[in-house]
């Protein structure tokens, strides 16, 4: 396994958020979904993501609670709050669109 | 609301920071614990997987670091620590600390104080509903009656006549309220009670009063226009603090019958508590009465005359509406009125009939005599209270100043260390900050003290009323005042020595710090004391100023004599007299005070000297020429009954004084003083000569005697006395006419030489008269003219103590920089003494630097203070405000304080015995 490629700039709020959108996940988690979703390519350092964690939290997109895990030890569970549901959609188009543009700059002969 | 959510999520994180940063340790651990599961699970040993998990996991502080920096909280946090920092080295200095918090509170403590006045008296809204929505007709107020068709300058009082026309024309006011300008007492007591009435305070007010001010009854209703008609059934408002005071609060109250000057009047409700009617007063009223009463209860009535202009106007305006188009309506309104009464007018009347006009002002405090009268001095003293904290900061400075020399080395060393200049200059700053916000807090104390002390002094009330209402517990803005006064003092003395302190250069940090070659800060410290010298010199001179014009005032010659004689104010009006009851009542009194042992002689007068009230009219001098309308022929005038001029010692100049032989039957007789004498027989003997009121009666009265000059008003102290004439109270037609005038309200006592008079004893006699007559005041002539200089002496004995303040604040900043610059030149001085100067040339050499600093003190202090003179030269009472030997006092003084405050030191670095001196450090 390569070195990770680097995140582009903003878009692992996207990830953590779009990884958190279906149920609540503790940080660990967070970053275990992204590598495995994505094959591999991305791998979460714990260096960005926990301040990335708490720089959402503070602009209230996502909120914290602290449960038990299967194994029953106590973790901090991130979920998404209404405004970040919104956020998530909106950063998710502006993705989309951003990539598509990027498709077909890359690909034209 | 996101926005609300994140203030909130933020305000989290700073007061749970110590949860929230264990959490957070927590949490990494959690991963930490996670990540090594994960390893073991893939097949590496406890140990192996613990190392690999740790390198992935990288830095854990610098994250836990970046983490807390996403709080966004680390500007905050060090101010936090800045804080605590500085209030641990306040805690270590506590002599430091105590003595310039003592010193930043009086300062700022009497800053406040006279900001609570100015805040009360010249800033404040009357404490009714939408005040800004008020307006008053009028820009300046005047008192009290004004009679004609013409106003000088504005129309500012209206008669009834003109308030009903105006309230009914005006469409731009919701409503329009009218009360009278004189502030009348009223004589009452409760209906079927064996108590003699008592006397308050109380105003006429047109009915829609309360309800245009948007004023509720605090229990009870009040009256409205439906009462205030010529046949409702008389009703009566009294104040909340009457009610409770003198009542107990007692319900029973409302409803119930209270004789007003002997009518009965019901009590419709009480005023709410706060309420002091339209204008800010020394003694607000207690009753608030319908204007429609007046005829009812004052034999002379004022309503119906439809040429006594005696109301004052506040409206309120219609939502939206703008007052310049119903200034412009009223104007018109005006102009019609007066034409409709053409036919009335006189010559004079109608050749003033173009310049007739008014205007309208905004009304929301009121109408501001109070503000009128008070504000230059309140400005004065808002102007000496602000040099005095200037000279606050100038010391306290100073001292900073020291403690940021005591500090270089530190300072040094930190920047060698890579300090930010930000924060090393911070760190000051805040100690200065924490010191004036704790001297504000103990300001605010002597704030308190000092502002109920001056309330007390300045508005001295009769026992029984209403005190003025002016609270000295600070209000929301006098806090906000001491708060931002204090900040700023705070940044005021501390921003120059913080910045003083971060111009260090390192390397003086490896150097010893005692030897260095450092004199830099001394300059700024000699420019303070120069600076405080100069205010010093400021106040000292103003205080001087004060004080002269006050003895000035007090020393005068009043043209009578204070010593043995006692006035008794009363009113036989509140007593339900008629006129024609009266020359039989005032023989009683006469007699029946004239009796008391140890009295010499007693006479009744309608005012007497200083009382603060006076009759004033045109007269007509028989055999003159007619004035023309421009021509001033005005005169004020008394009347008083025989013996009255010996009783209160006025001397007569020429001819008699009113004497026993004036009687009813007798001719006419008037004395004048030598004011009248001067304006209206210049070239002539008055005596035997005859005036009157008006062309037709020119042979009215004659002139039998001339009297000393004596003052009786009390608002022209600075102006020459002006012209009187008495009458013989024995001599009105008392049958005929009603007037207020025939009724005397002053009776003056002469007692014998060393034979004492208790109130009591005047007391008795007066009930012997009447038991029902209310007495307001009995005392001493002296104290009726002293009180009349009760502001006066105030503010002359505030500014000394300011000046004093000042000095001694001087003086001390003046030894602190003396005995330092002595401290750091002991080596110095140990040289010359070894090499043979002598103590005197030493003391001399202290000296001389010393008063160098007085001496440019004064250059900068003597144009300020002529700056200063020029400002109080209106309330000098022709006092020359340029005094030179004021001035050299005043020099003197500060120079005096200054040898005091450098020979301490100068005496000390003149005893150092050389050997020791080359030793120091």
């Amino acid at each position: 396994m390569g070195k990770p490629s680097d995140l582009v700039q903003g878009t692992l709020d996207l990830l953590i958020l779009k990884t958190i959108s279906l149920e609540p996940k503790h940080g660990w988690a967070i970053a275990k979904r992204i590598q495995q979703i994505s094959s591999d390519v991305l791998q979460v350092q714990q260096g960005s993501l926990y301040p990335a964690l708490h720089r959402l939290e503070q602009k209230a997109w996502i909120k914290a609670k602290w449960a038990e895990t299967e194994t029953g030890r106590k973790a901090k569970f991130y979920s998404l709050t209404a405004a970040g549901r919104a956020q998530l959609e909106k950063e998710a188009a502006n993705w989309s669109r951003l990539s598509a543009a990027i498709d077909l700059v890359v690909e034209a002969t | 609301m996101i926005w609300a959510q994140r203030v909130w999520l933020r305000l989290q994180t700073l007061v749970g920071r110590e949860r929230i940063v264990q959490q957070l340790d927590q949490e990494l651990q959690f991963h930490l614990d996670e990540q090594i599961a994960e390893n073991v699970a893939s097949g590496m040993s406890q140990e192996e997987a613990r190392h690999a998990a740790m390198r992935i996991f990288g830095n854990a502080t610098a994250l836990k670091e970046e983490a807390r920096d996403t709080w966004g909280w680390i500007t905050l946090e060090q101010i936090a620590q800045d804080l605590r920092y500085a209030l641990r080295r306040l805690r270590m200095a506590p002599a430091f600390t105590s003595a310039t918090v003592l010193t930043l509170a009086l300062g700022i403590g009497a800053t406040t104080s006279i900001f609570t006045l100015v805040h009360a008296v010249l800033l404040k809204s009357l404490p009714v509903a939408s005040p800004g929505e008020l307006y008053r007709l009028g820009k300046q107020s005047r008192c009290c009656y004004q009679g004609g068709y013409s106003q000088e300058k504005e129309f500012s009082l209206v008669s009834y006549d003109l308030y009903k026309y105006l309230r009914d024309n005006t469409r731009g006011f919701a409503a329009l309220a009218a009360f009278p300008a004189p502030e009348p007492l009223f004589g009452i007591r409760r209906a079927g009670a064996a108590e003699a009435a008592q006397s308050y305070p109380g105003e006429f007010v047109s009915g829609n009063y309360f309800a245009m001010f948007g004023i509720r009854a605090y229990a009870g209703r009040v009256f409205t226009d439906a009462d205030d008609q010529p046949n409702a059934p008389p009703v009566v408002m009294m104040s909340y603090r009457l009610w409770q005071e003198r009542y107990g609060s007692d319900p029973s109250v409302i409803g119930s019958v209270f004789n007003v000057n002997e009518e009965p009047l019901t009590v419709a409700g009480i005023t709410p508590p706060g309420f002091f009617g339209d204008s800010l007063r020394t003694s607000p009223p207690d009753f608030f009465l319908p204007l429609n009463t007046e005829p009812y209860l004052e034999s002379d009535a004022d309503l119906n005359k439809v040429d006594t202009h005696w109301l004052e106007l506040i409206g309120r305006i219609q939502a939206g509406a703008n007052p310049a188009s119903i200034e412009a309506e009223m104007r018109v309104e005006l102009e019609q009125w007066l034409r409709s009464h053409w036919g009335e007018m006189s010559a004079n009347d109608r050749e003033r009939f173009p310049e007739q006009t008014l205007y309208l002002t905004p009304g929301g405090a009121g109408i501001t005599g109070m503000r009128e009268q008070y504000e230059h001095w309140l400005q004065i003293l808002l102007m000496v209270s602000g040099f005095v904290l200037l000279i606050v900061c100038a010391n306290v400075a100073n001292l900073m100043l020291v403690r940021g020399m005591e500090r270089r080395r530190q300072v040094s060393l930190s920047m060698a260390l890579g300090a930010q200049t930000s924060r090393i200059l911070r760190q000051p700053l805040m100690e200065s900050i924490l010191l004036s916000l704790f001297g504000g807090a103990a300001g605010l104390a002597i704030a308190f003290g000092c502002t109920r002390l001056i309330l007390r002094f300045a508005f001295p009330t009769f026992a029984g009323f209403a005190s003025v209402p002016i609270s000295a517990s600070p209000s929301m803005p006098v806090l906000m005042f001491a708060f931002v006064v204090s900040l700023l003092t705070g940044l005021a003395f501390g921003i120059g020595p913080a910045w003083m302190a971060t111009r260090v250069d390192p390397i003086e940090a490896l150097r010893g710090g005692s030897r260095s070659t450092g004199r830099e800060g001394s300059l700024p410290r000699k420019t303070l004391v120069v600076f405080q010298a100069a205010l010093s010199l400021v106040l000292l001179s103003a205080s001087g100023l004060l004080t002269a014009a006050l003895q000035k005032l007090e020393n005068q010659d009043f043209g009578f004599e204070q010593d043995r004689r006692i006035v008794v104010d009363m009113n036989p009006r509140l007593a339900g007299y008629r006129a024609d009851q009266l020359p039989a009542l005032y023989r009683r009194i006469h007699d029946s005070l004239a009796n008391i042992p140890g009295v010499s002689s007693a006479a009744l007068c309608e005012y007497s000297p200083l009382k603060g009230g006076a009759w004033g009219g045109s007269v007509r001098v028989e055999g003159h020429p007619t004035p023309g309308p421009k021509d001033d022929n005005f005169t004020f005038w008394d009347r008083a009954t025989a013996g009255y001029f010996e009783v209160i010692g006025n001397r007569i100049i020429r001819g008699r004084g009113i004497s026993e032989e004036d009687t009813a039957a007798s001719r006419k007789v008037a004395v004048i003083n030598e004011a009248f004498a001067r304006k209206f027989f210049r070239n002539e003997d008055p005596i035997g000569k005859h005036f009157g009121k008006d062309e037709e009666n020119s042979k009215q009265y004659e002139v039998v005697g001339i009297a000393q000059d004596a003052r009786y008003l009390t608002y022209d102290f600075d102006q020459p006395i002006q012209p009187f004439y008495f009458l013989s109270a024995a001599q009105d037609d008392y049958s005929q006419s009603n007037m207020g005038s025939l009724f005397m309200h002053d009776i003056v006592i002469l007692t014998r030489p060393s034979a004492s008079l208790s109130d009591v004893q005047v007391r008795q006699a007066m009930a012997l008269v009447d038991p029902s007559l209310p007495i307001i005041s009995i005392r001493p002539l002296k104290e009726q003219v002293t009180t009349q200089f009760t502001s006066q002496r105030l503010i002359a004995r505030l500014t000394s103590l300011f000046g004093v303040l000042s000095l001694v604040l001087a003086s001390i900043g003046l030894y602190g920089i003396t005995a330092y610059n002595v401290g750091r030149r002991t080596s110095e001085i140990g040289v010359r003494m070894a090499l043979g100067a002598n103590r005197a040339a030493i003391i001399r050499l202290v000296l001389r630097g010393a008063f160098l600093l007085i001496a440019f003190g004064l250059i900068l202090g003597l144009p300020l203070s002529l700056a200063t003179s020029h400002v109080l030269s209106s309330q000098l009472y022709g006092l020359n405000p340029y005094d030179p030997i004021l001035t050299g006092i005043a020099v003197a003084v500060l120079g005096a304080f200054a040898l005091i405050a450098t020979l301490i030191p100068a005496l000390r670095a003149s005893s150092i015995s050389p050997s020791q001196a080359l030793r120091t450090d």
